[in-house]
């Protein structure tokens, strides 16, 4: 989850956000890169009486300045369409979770093998456990089994939200009349939060996800228990 | 009358010799900040993630949290 003076991303939980934890880094360095020659030769030219008054062309050097950019901006796009396609693979999940948006909750189905269904409301700040999180709690967590893929689809019951869990990678609109998909695999067992990220009314901010991930007969544990 | 004339200075190209220093050492500083980057921000972290993977027990870690109260789903 996010912590206090947090600056980058929360730890990776899915390879998928690993490899996007990557690709951001090698962005960056890249913005750093550009931002301080840039910096650099704004300072040099304010801290000068030097100039040159008879300029016509600049054969070479707009060669230079238009090839070079052309070659960074490959070495961005190529690592860039990789993710994109590694996030669309059909990789076969053997599970499929439909959670619906409504003002102002999650309702989840698990609806392969039973009829399993429930609704996710924020705890309210007041009745929070000593040690819970503000604004992040839920009644009923999302649970799913670990190591697996598991295929989401996400809609909506009326406005438009978004389900949304940064440490796993997963931003997808909850739209209403419409199904998106989006495959979730953790690497490891715990909790992983989100909040809507769309707006959708007051209580726009007081509708978080939390994910519980554990070992797929705990999982199957569970379903039986909440049947 | 002076003892000794001074070497004449350079009166031409001043410009052009200051864009050549300078040229060189804006890409020489900024690779350099984007070498800091790579070796001191991004080399770690790729490190540290194969790191914590390389010996992981998820069902150790797993068992860990649920003695601790973690889960729902699990006591």
């Amino acid at each position: 989850m996010a912590y206090p003076y947090q600056l980058g991303f929360q730890d990776a939980t899915s390879p998928i956000m690993e490899e996007l934890l990557h690709f951001h880094d090698h962005t960056l360095m890249i913005v750093f890169l550009i931002s301080t020659l840039v910096l650099y030769l704004i300072s040099l030219m304010l801290t000068t009486k030097l100039t040159h008054t008879s300029t016509m062309d600049a054969q070479e050097v707009e060669t230079i300045w238009t090839i070079l950019p052309a070659i960074i901006l490959i070495m961005i796009a190529l690592p860039s369409l990789r993710i994109l396609y590694m996030m669309d693979e059909v990789n076969n999940p053997a599970l499929t979770v439909k959670t619906m948006g409504h003002q102002w909750y999650w309702s989840y189905e698990y609806t392969d093998y039973e009829e399993l269904n429930f609704d996710s409301y924020m705890t309210p700040t007041t009745d929070l456990k000593p040690g819970e999180l503000r604004l992040l709690e839920v009644d009923n967590r999302v649970v799913l089994p670990m190591e697996m893929p598991v295929r989401m689809l996400i809609s909506s019951e009326d406005v438009l939200h978004s389900w949304a869990v940064p440490s796993l990678g997963l931003k997808t609109d909850a739209i209403p009349g419409r199904l998106n998909q989006a495959i979730l695999t953790s690497s490891r067992p715990g909790l992983f939060y989100g909040q809507c990220s769309e707006i959708c009314g007051s209580n726009h901010s007081f509708m978080p996800i939390v994910i519980e991930m554990v070992p797929l007969k705990t999982f199957e544990n569970w379903c039986s228990s909440m049947l | 009358m002076s003892s000794g004339a001074l070497a004449k200075p350079q009166m031409q190209g001043l410009l052009a010799r200051r864009l050549r220093i300078h040229i060189v050492g804006a890409f020489a500083v900024s690779l350099g900040v984007a070498a800091l980057y790579k070796f001191g921000v991004a080399g770690p972290r790729k490190k540290a993630y194969a790191d914590f993977y390389r010996n992981y027990d998820s069902m150790k870690d797993f068992e860990e949290m649920r003695k601790a109260g973690t889960f729902q789903s699990a006591k």
